[in-house]
């Protein structure tokens, strides 16, 4: 319960501080999660449910209160406290950071992130997840250039895709007892209602995430987002969806997984190639990395549809990569950007020689995005290529295009924008915050390049378990 | 019982107070007699449960009586300047509210035909006057006339469908009828099912729903702002609610008979307010055809009767203190013209009316965690089963809803630094707190 309560309050108290000390205040603030999952993490024995509250008194419609996490949600739940500090530490210099209603705002927004992952209960998760929606708009829309087109195709996009969403849980309460995590996973379905209330969770997720077809609305509200908006777009939001693909829609219908698997890897695979080939060709930078994000994302969505032990647990290392990389990713747009003035690759250049330290970052995080050896990123994606693979060659090698198509608009980038030379441009190099947010990330991806196990242990159990439910149940 | 006697009461007080122009006593009194109304019947509810011949305050009415009594009053409340501009009449203006408030009461807690008409008239007659209520105003004339005629049309079928439905059953007991028609099902003359049809097209002109939605926007473009918003709360709740206990325990019996037409009308009446909705400029003529919408989506709980009506309850408490909260704010904000771009930045150089109205637009978008979005969810949830299409096309219409929602909620929350900072005065600030509180916490009923 204080997990959701501390955020909450800090919100809070966000507008009391006064103007000067908040962006000291949001970052010390941030801390105090971090510490609340960190002592969770030191009780957590792998493969047991720990419930934090649960509310026993009769309520009516079905509706109950529980709040407990396993090994996957406390996986997200870190993610999420280790998140903000990051966030705000990019964010210490920008504008935004003298602001209070953004401190409340990202706060509220980890309320809600806690929240759905703690969830013990479908009308809960809807709640938690719906309610994320609305500090994130309202940061997009005080704190971006954004235009109003875009912002309203966002909110609408994602709210037609829960609506569909909350339809699938009203139905998939007529066969079960109550809206609790227990009564709905034990809920027996035929085939064709499975199919069909899978799909209306994978028009939420798949709007969300985004899957090919549906990513619409993603890159124009990447590249008019402020920076911290976009961090937590990327890097917390969209794993919402990932996270309710393996924890919620899978194993609540799993009925449906056999017709499901198909369209989706599908759909996956083909982002990974059309994300790959438009990013090619992109020169707004915050384009190209949305559309990075695109292809990395199908790939993690192809792989929880395997929904085996192995491709479970490949798919967290993937996404908790894709995590660090977006925040390192989106950070160096924003140095770029807020120093040259344009977000149009082709006019910088010959920044290397200016900046030796950001072009150091800039490669590191590179690298770890098209996922060379020793980073998070290449035991994430190699494990995912081969489940792939295995379930079918074909696309295996299709996906496996994600690696070429990667080095390719990751090097082009950092080519066009750091090499050659270029006269009378000014640009200051890293301030001392840039820097430790880069030397955290790029730490974190080599430890979890060298050691992914630290991830892979604290998952296998859990995901065992889910694997089984699915297998009973279908 | 005790209830409409004292609100009646404090009505006729507050007439004469306005002849002796005494305004503030005028509020007071208003404000007193439906707090002790209120008071009172709860203890008669909590204490005696007693039950008069034609009329019934127990259990689900009460809740219903309540939420119409509080609303009244907020009402009273967000209309204070406007009633002090106009100083003269305003004994008039709020004896008329109770007046019409009190007829609205009979139709709660009614449980004979006969009590029936009489709310409805007594509810009705009062709006007549007020929607005319600013004299000078052509737009408020054409309200008052329209409204009027269509209403005693609309008066006039639904008298002619229970003369229809007395003339089969010999009764004007509400319990009699529904064991009739439950009992004698395959009996019924056509005469009973024509009755049940003039009734039912009565109700739907009375709520506001598709065939008989045409002088929504036009009656509450015109009628003066406080009106308009007790307009599309307390009437719409105390319509909707008669209409769910009037088809729910009259005629069970003959249920796919009517629900199927009932279907229908809600089918189009999402999609006409919705779609009419979507490019109004003007706040008031949206908030017309946002109250057709969503009328239409508090009909699908008459499609699912049973004495439990919790879902009905949380879904108006979230509707109508949002109505009444964005009024408020349109009318500090807004000049006659009542364009939605003059509320632009409203919101942001002001947080209390910010807050409020990003609630209010939240929650009557359906979004969690705002009560609307409960209510929503349990109407929808409880009409599931049986009418499955009809759900999922409500669902389509809550995002074009979204849609029109969010575009007020950009415009009041501009970033615009040049926008004027409204002073707000004690009952505003109350009006505006009670409508955070019911739009935040008003769910949390459905525990009591």
């Amino acid at each position: 319960m204080e997990l959701l309560i501390i955020p909450f309050a800090l919100g809070l108290i966000s507008f009391l501080v006064p103007k000067n000390n908040i962006r000291f205040f949001g970052l010390i603030g941030s801390i105090i999660p971090v510490i609340l999952t960190c002592i969770h993490l030191m009780d957590y024995i792998p493969g047991t449910w720990i419930e934090l509250y649960r509310c026993d008194s009769e309520i009516p419609f079905g509706l109950t209160f529980t709040l407990h996490y396993d090994g996957i949600s406390l996986l997200m739940l870190l993610l999420t406290a280790f998140s903000f500090p990051l966030i705000f530490l990019s964010n210490y210099n920008r504008d935004s950071s003298q602001s209070n209603l953004f401190h409340a705002l990202a706060f509220f927004m980890q309320t809600g992130l806690f929240g759905v992952f703690l969830a013990g209960d479908g009308v809960l998760f809807y709640i938690f997840w719906e309610f994320t929606l609305i500090p994130i708009f309202l940061i997009l829309y005080w704190f971006g250039n954004g235009n109003y087109t875009t912002l309203v195709k966002f909110f609408i996009y994602t709210m037609l895709g829960s609506l569909a969403m909350l339809l699938s849980l009203i139905w998939l309460k007529q066969h079960a007892h109550s809206f609790s995590y227990g009564d709905l996973i034990a809920a027996n379905l035929t085939e064709k209602e499975g199919f069909w209330i899978m799909s209306g969770f994978m028009l939420a997720f798949a709007i969300k995430i985004p899957l090919f077809p549906f990513h619409t609305w993603q890159p124009n509200t990447y590249s008019t987002a402020p920076m911290a908006g976009t961090m937590l777009l990327s890097a917390l939001m969209l794993k919402m969806a990932l996270f309710g693909m393996i924890k919620w829609m899978i194993p609540l219908a799993p009925e449906g997984l056999e017709c499901m698997r198909w369209i989706v890897i599908i759909l996956g695979v083909l982002g990974i190639i059309y994300g790959g080939v438009i990013a090619i060709k992109q020169t707004d930078i915050k384009k190209i990395f949305a559309y990075a994000s695109i292809s990395h994302l199908g790939l993690i969505a192809a792989g929880i549809m395997l929904f085996s032990q192995n491709a479970l647990t490949a798919s967290m290392i993937q996404l908790i990569n894709h995590s660090i990389l977006s925040i390192g990713l989106f950070l160096v747009a924003e140095i770029l950007i807020s120093r040259t003035g344009t977000q149009d690759i082709t006019q910088m250049g010959g920044i290397a020689e200016k900046a030796p330290k950001f072009a150091f970052w800039f490669m590191i995080i590179s690298f770890a995005s098209v996922s060379i050896p020793f980073s998070a990123g290449f035991i994430g994606e190699f494990l995912l290529l081969r489940e792939i693979s295995e379930f079918k060659l074909s696309l295996g090698i299709l996906a496996a295009s994600t690696l070429v198509f990667g080095a390719v608009y990751m090097f082009r980038a950092y080519q066009i924008t750091m090499s050659g030379h270029k006269e009378n441009t000014q640009f200051t190099d890293l301030t001392w915050n840039e820097w430790l947010v880069f030397c955290v990330l790029g730490i974190l991806a080599l430890v979890f390049g060298l050691a992914p196990y630290l991830i892979g242990d604290l998952i296998k159990e859990s995901a065992q378990q889910l694997t089984l439910i699915v297998q009973n149940n279908s | 019982m005790e209830a409409i006697v004292i609100i009646f009461i404090s009505a006729l007080i507050s007439l004469f107070l306005g002849i002796m122009k005494k305004p503030t006593l005028v509020l007071l009194v208003s404000i007193v007699g439906l707090l002790v109304g209120a008071l009172v019947q709860n203890y008669e509810w909590y204490f005696l449960n007693e039950k008069y011949h034609v009329l019934d305050f127990n259990d689900g009415n009460i809740q219903f009586l309540n939420l119409a009594i509080t609303l009244t009053g907020v009402i009273i409340l967000s209309g204070y300047k406007h009633f002090m501009e106009e100083s003269a009449t305003i004994g008039d203006f709020s004896a008329l509210m109770l007046f019409s408030l009190s007829g609205g009461l009979c139709l709660i807690g009614f449980t004979d035909l006969f009590m029936f008409f009489l709310g409805i008239e007594i509810l009705s007659i009062p709006l007549y006057v007020l929607a005319g209520s600013k004299k000078k105003s052509a737009s408020s004339s054409e309200a008052a006339l329209k409204y009027f005629y269509l209403g005693s049309f609309a008066t006039a079928l639904l008298l002619f469908g229970i003369a229809l439905v007395y003339g089969t059953v010999g009764t004007f007991d509400v319990e009699k009828i529904g064991f009739v028609s439950v009992l004698f099902t395959d009996q019924l003359p056509s005469m009973f099912f024509v009755g049940v049809l003039f009734m039912l097209a009565a109700m739907l002109f009375k709520v506001g729903a598709f065939p008989f939605h045409f002088w929504v926007a036009d009656v509450y473009q015109g009628t003066p702002s406080v009106f308009m918003s007790y307009m599309s709360s307390v009437v719409k709740l105390i319509g909707i609610y008669a209409f769910y206990r009037l088809f729910g325990m009259m005629f069970p019996g003959v249920e796919t008979f009517w629900s199927m037409l009932i279907v229908i009308v809600i089918f189009i009446s999402m999609f006409i307010g919705n779609l009419s909705a979507l490019n109004q400029d003007t706040f008031k003529r949206l908030m017309a055809f946002s109250s057709v919408t969503n009328g239409a989506y508090a009909l699908m709980a008459v499609l699912t009767f049973s004495s439990e009506s919790e879902a009905l309850l949380v879904y108006m408490i979230g509707y109508s203190f949002s109505v009444v909260a964005l009024m408020t704010i349109n009318s500090l904000a807004n000049n006659d013209e009542d364009k939605l771009v003059s509320l632009s930045g409203i919101g942001y150089k002001n947080p209390l009316i910010g807050v409020v109205g990003i609630v209010a637009l939240l929650s009557v978008a359906g979004i969690p965690p705002m009560t609307g979005f409960f209510g929503k969810a349990m109407v929808f949830y409880q009409a599931f089963e049986q009418h499955m299409w009809l759900v999922s096309f409500a669902l389509i219409n809550s995002a074009i809803g979204v849609y029109i929602y969010l575009k007020i909620a950009m415009t009041l929350l501009k970033k615009e630094e040049n926008a004027p900072i409204i002073a707000l005065n004690w009952s505003q600030q109350i009006v505006l707190s009670v409508s955070l509180l019911a739009l935040l916490f008003g769910w949390t009923i459905i525990y009591v």
